[in-house]
């Protein structure tokens, strides 16, 4: 049976909206306005997991994002997160979670076991332990390792929720919405600046929530309503609750806001989460500051929280997490914590201040409660939940004092994580005992606690202050601010790092169990900068990123190597801040949405008409059609080229890049671009050409167009169509930009299709009728024209892939679908065939036409038998470089065609070639094989191929090793060109 | 004779959710065409598209004109011309009124065009464009050449309802309308026809 620890009364929690929820299976009741852990402490529920590397029992330890040790694994199944930390999560109604870290249960752990083995444990364990044998790490040591290791596990499904991206501008941001965040967002709001305010908590406040102070003559939870209630209606003014800034790039700012973190199931069609890019001109960050904890011996038993998160538990959540609480402390907020707790209705039994003078006025708070001063805690006990304190007074006398509950208090570390993200670091002030930035990122301004301004006066002017300065910034007149009325309250710290007590372990951070004997030994063994230490010790490692513990670490390594903390200075936060799940990166871009997809207006006819569908870059193409009674591939492609061969077919060639060029000046242009000459390209017809990059080997090829006189649209291949276009913009931009050319891309414009085959002619004549005539005598090789059919323009050109007569037809894309049924309704008494790409590469393979296989980025023109397609009276890019020693080398590997001796044998890309035999090694090697098909013209496999003095080579028998695949066969080296060499069908 | 019937970009837009947050309209029969300026003709191209069209050139990210007939600036010495009265073989006449002065492409089919309103617009819109579409930062008018999802567009404030025109390349329609119906529908994506 538990035991309420709800206060009777207080607390900003709705007490009209109870909420059930269950933890390890059981149930549990709360309030709205609560998170995980304030309803289980109002349950008594005070352990709720072990430790990382012992497994010792693990409470509650604070009461926001620094926590370290109440990670439990959120909700079931595919929806299940781990690592959640309990005092962040909003409590819902059917909310389930579990712990984490521990078998059976936190209460009774079987992994405790690793406790007998903590002298063993320490600092540099795995290093010292598993060095030997070598030969054991991968097979043994690190499997075991992984196992015992990690935190929570995922659900191994896949995530059934959405997650998205957003933008947002700003003039500032404001990060946190505590005293000093709210009194900035006022200020710069009031001024009409437009302000996003970023706060991680569900409810805005900050410290404001936790503390009973007044302000303007109500209560500070109050003003904190009030002042969110203004904003409101600013609407110049964006507040974004339960969103966390997690970094700070180059004027922009990464958030990410937790949309349905907070319900059970997201509403339809919202995200889980969203992350924010926002760019802000100024920002504010007032995150605050985090309370540092005490090291002594049996600092980690559950019970023991920080001072500062018992008053928010008791003045937020109106939860008194013990029945008889001690605080132990070195700062004057200790005594304040100790105030409002009693003021709460809890039981003070004891506090004790390590220093030995302690302000009249701060005594006072501890009402009748007994003090020591100039004392610590040496000890504790109690396995599952404390159960008494050691103190150690000034005099050396030691007394046990029973509590269930201690709170510890050590001084406030200002939140400055994200303002180091820029490369600033934080450096000590003696004075304030805290790290301090001073090396902001470009815009940013600290205020209030984070820039160690600890009081609320100070927190709240030095906030409105920001404000009005970063509204300045952005040009807007400073309006006068009324002060804001707030009590002070001493802030005095004289931090202590490390007690002296008992033999028990005294933990420096909780979350990687390392104490402060690891961090002593790493001193000893040589590691004593911080980055070694941190390292050696995984101190600050863990998924608190060390937000509890850093500060305490680097103060205990500094007095071991006797240098003074700013001295030993600290490790510089990255991003992010906070954990940010991968999804919120990806946001919509998951599965096949991972990138846009592009289709083209066959698309659907294709699909019907059976295609199966290749990713060629963005673009879907068909890879080939199915016929009925069809079950492989090989056997629809052979179906394909036969019928292109012998009849006719169609395939979608709309992917190809299409680029109108425009002006008087394209001929001199497309010269230079090309290795060929355009300028002599009459109207009505079309060339090859290749290009070249500016060092000279291949870039890309395809055929140029000439419509009008100064119209012309050259095609490029599907994948280099954006690389071609950023080419030939930056040539016309920066290398000529004297010349009359204008240019865009018309590639979406266009839907066009290849039909081939000897009855091609046939198949377009039944098509068009009159509007063109297709004859060989008005409409020969290589010619285009544009005309119109009614009033869609169409355009043909009189290109060929595969060797084929061939023609290829293009149509305003909306019309494109309807095209594509034209051709196969014309073509139907031909026997027309739509083909996919596999076919289009066999017969380009068996016609010895280069593409991307041969175009490969390390061949020049002569490799692939177009030297002579380069021009000698004009220069063009790529020209000089071409001519370098290496690539006019005649040993170069040149383009051959191959087939096997042995007929029935596969031909295989990327086998090697090597003279007949030579033994297979890299000094021999003559070149590898490019590309490879089933021909079924010559009924046996065929392939090209780089090598070696590939002229000379034809009709000599090589070997192609193949060691990816176990391949090893005799070839011939032949003429590229498999079918009619002469070119007599494409003329036809 | 060959008689093809057209598909246009945006057949498959259609409603999503609850509520009219965000309501989408394809802009269909539109003609388009890129204008780009012959070299050292921009002024007399301006003058000439100020007499023939009434429109002041737009020189710079902004658009001039009307739903009727606009000129949209997407770079230097550059245009996207949308027509809306239907004309057969718009853009033919458009390359001969501006023959020698600049030169004209036809993009009709290139692009689908919706016209997009409604009070969550700029909100879902942030969901995709990384720049500010705040009346202050892009005021009616503005045009940009930017990306969503990293697919290319190109917007057009028209008021600041806000009523915003937004270009897409045809042939990525399809995952643009899965970013659109993902990122509006919580707010209710209506088609207005």
């Amino acid at each position: 049976m538990s035991i309420s620890r709800r206060l009777a009364s207080g607390g900003l929690i709705d007490r009209s909206k109870p909420i059930n929820f269950t933890f390890d299976g059981k149930t549990y009741g709360g309030y709205a306005g609560d998170t995980l852990a304030s309803a289980l402490l109002a349950n008594d529920t005070m352990l709720v997991g072990r430790s990382f590397k012992y497994h010792r029992p693990r409470g509650i330890f604070s009461a926001g994002p620094e926590e370290p040790n109440a990670l439990v694994t959120l909700r079931t199944g595919a929806r299940g997160e781990p690592n959640t930390k309990a005092t962040t999560v909003e409590l819902f109604d059917g909310l389930v979670a579990s712990s984490q870290n521990c078998w059976p249960s936190p209460n009774f752990d079987l992994r405790a076991v690793h406790q007998l083995a903590g002298p063993l444990l320490n600092a540099g364990f795995y290093y010292k332990t598993f060095m030997w044998p070598a030969a054991f790490w991968e097979k043994f040591y690190e499997p075991a390792i992984r196992r015992s290791a990690g935190l929570g596990a995922l659900s191994g499904l896949d995530d059934p929720d959405t997650y998205e991206r957003s933008h947002a501008f700003c003039d500032l941001l404001v990060i946190g919405a505590g005293p000093a965040g709210l009194a900035a967002a006022l200020a710069a709001g009031r001024a009409g600046a437009r302000v996003i305010v970023a706060e991680e908590d569900f409810v805005l406040g900050g410290r404001l929530l936790s503390d009973s102070a007044q302000i303007d003559g109500v209560s500070a939870a109050s003003w904190a309503a009030l002042a969110e209630a203004e904003l409101g209606t600013l609407p110049n003014v964006r507040i974004l609750k339960r969103t966390a800034v997690f970094g700070v790039y180059d004027g922009e700012y990464g958030a990410i806001e937790r949309v349905s973190d907070h319900l059970s199931v997201p509403p339809p069609f919202a995200p889980r989460q969203r992350l924010w890019k926002i760019v802000a001109q100024q920002c504010v960050l007032a995150a605050g500051a985090q309370e540092r904890p005490l090291v002594f011996p049996g600092n980690d038993r559950p019970g023991i929280m920080l001072a500062s998160a018992l008053r928010t538990y008791a003045n937020r959540f109106g939860v008194t997490p013990g029945q008889r609480i001690a605080i132990f402390t070195t700062s004057d907020d200790g005594w304040r914590s100790a105030f409002e707790l009693q003021k709460a209705g809890a039981e003070i039994a004891v506090v004790v201040d390590a220093r030995t003078e302690v302000a009249p006025d701060v005594r006072k708070l501890a009402g009748n409660a007994p003090q020591f001063l100039g004392a610590h805690v040496s000890d504790t006990s109690g396995y599952r939940r404390l159960t008494n304190i050691t103190i150690t007074d000034s005099a050396g006398q030691t007394r046990s004092v029973a509590v269930d509950t201690l709170g510890v208090s050590g001084g406030w570390s200002p939140s400055i994580g994200i303002a180091t993200h820029l490369g600033g670091k934080g450096s000590w002030s003696e004075e304030k005992s805290a790290f301090l930035c001073n090396d902001l990122p470009p815009g940013m301004q600290l205020a209030g606690a984070a820039a160690a301004q600890w009081t609320l006066t100070q927190a709240l002017e030095n906030g409105a202050l920001a404000g009005a300065k970063a509204a300045s910034h952005v040009g807007l007149g400073l309006q006068a601010q009324k002060p804001i009325l707030a009590g002070d309250e001493a802030s005095g710290n004289n931090p202590v790092w490390l007690f002296k007590g008992s033999r028990r372990k005294a933990f420096v951070d909780l979350q990687n169990d390392v104490t402060a004997t690891d961090v002593a030994l790493a001193a000893q063994e040589g590691f004593r900068s911080v980055e070694q230490l941190k390292r050696y010790t995984t101190l600050g490692m863990a998924t608190d990123q060390g937000k509890t513990s850093n500060v305490n670490g680097l103060a205990i390594l500094a007095g071991e190597i006797k240098k003074t903390i700013a001295e030993t200075g600290a490790t510089r936060a990255r991003p992010p801040y906070v954990p940010v799940a991968i999804g919120a990166f990806a946001g919509l871009h998951s599965g096949k949405h991972f990138k846009p997809t592009r289709l083209t207006a066959s698309h659907a006819a294709s699909a019907a008409a059976g295609a199966t569908f290749v990713e060629a870059g963005q673009w879907m193409r068909a890879q080939w059609f199915n016929a009925p009674g069809e079950n492989d591939w090989l056997q629809s492609v052979t179906r394909e080229v036969k019928a292109v061969r012998s009849s006719v077919g169609i395939c979608d060639v709309s992917t190809l890049g299409k680029i109108a060029l425009c002006g008087s000046d394209v001929g001199t242009f497309l010269d230079r671009v090309y290795i060929n000459t355009f300028s002599t390209l009459p109207v009505g017809k079309v060339r090859y050409g290749v290009m070249l990059r500016e060092d000279g080997f291949v870039m890309d090829d395809g055929t140029t167009g000439r419509l009008s006189a100064d119209h012309y649209v050259m095609t490029t291949t599907t994948v280099n169509a954006g690389k071609v276009m950023q080419h030939l913009e930056y040539c016309h931009q920066v290398l000529w930009p004297e010349l009359d050319v204008q240019m865009v891309s018309v590639t979406e414009q266009w839907a066009q299709y290849a039909v081939a085959g000897p009855k091609s002619r046939a198949l377009l004549q039944a098509l068009l009728g009159g509007a063109c005539d297709v004859s060989n005598e008005a409409f020969p090789y290589l010619a285009c024209a544009e005309f119109h059919v009614g009033n869609i323009p169409l355009r043909l050109f009189r290109v060929s892939f595969s060797g084929e007569l061939a023609y290829e037809i293009a149509a305003p894309a909306g019309y494109g679908e309807a095209l594509f049924n034209a051709l196969m309704q014309a073509g139907k008494a031909l026997g027309v065939t739509p083909y996919g790409t596999e076919a289009l590469s066999v017969m380009r393979i068996e016609k010895g036409h280069v593409a991307g296989s041969e175009l490969n980025g390390q061949t020049v023109a002569r490799d692939l038998g177009l030297g002579r397609m380069m021009s000698v009276k004009k220069d063009y890019i790529g020209r000089t470089m071409a001519a370098r020693e290496a690539l006019i080398d005649p040993d170069r590997p040149t383009l051959v065609g191959l087939r096997p001796v042995d007929r029935s044998q596969r031909l295989r890309n990327g086998a090697l070639l090597f003279a007949r035999g030579m033994t297979p090694a890299p000094d021999n090697n003559a070149g590898f094989i490019t590309s490879t098909a089933f021909s079924p013209g010559n009924n046996h496999w065929i392939g090209l191929g780089l090598l070696a003095c590939g002229l000379e080579r034809h009709g000599e028998i090589i070997r192609a090793w193949d060691p990816v695949r176990s391949g090893d066969l005799e070839l011939e080296v032949v003429d590229p060109v498999f079918v009619d060499a002469e070119g007599a069908r494409l003329r036809a | 004779m060959l008689d093809l019937a057209h598909i246009p970009a945006f057949a498959n837009l259609r409603s999503m959710g609850d509520g009219r947050g965000v309501i989408a309209r394809e802009r269909r029969g539109i003609a388009v065409a890129t204008v780009m300026a012959r070299k050292g003709q921009s002024a007399a191209l301006a003058a000439a598209v100020k007499e023939q069209f009434d429109i002041n050139l737009p020189l710079g990210p902004h658009g001039s004109g009307s739903d009727a007939m606009s000129f949209l600036g997407t770079g230097p010495g550059r245009w996207l011309v949308t027509h809306d009265a239907g004309t057969p073989r718009f853009v033919d006449s458009l390359a001969q009124q501006l023959d020698s002065l600049a030169s004209v492409v036809e993009q009709s089919d290139g692009v689908g065009l919706l016209r997009l309103s409604g009070p969550a617009l700029l909100e879902v819109l942030a969901k995709g464009v990384a720049i500010d579409l705040s009346a202050t930062a892009f005021p009616a008018g503005s045009v940009a050449v930017t990306q969503i999802a990293h697919m290319g567009v190109t917007l057009w404030k028209v008021d600041e309802a806000p009523t915003i025109h937004i270009a897409v390349a045809r042939s990525m329609a399809g995952s643009f309308l899965h970013w659109l119906e993902a990122s509006a529908a919580v707010a209710g994506l209506v088609v207005d026809s």
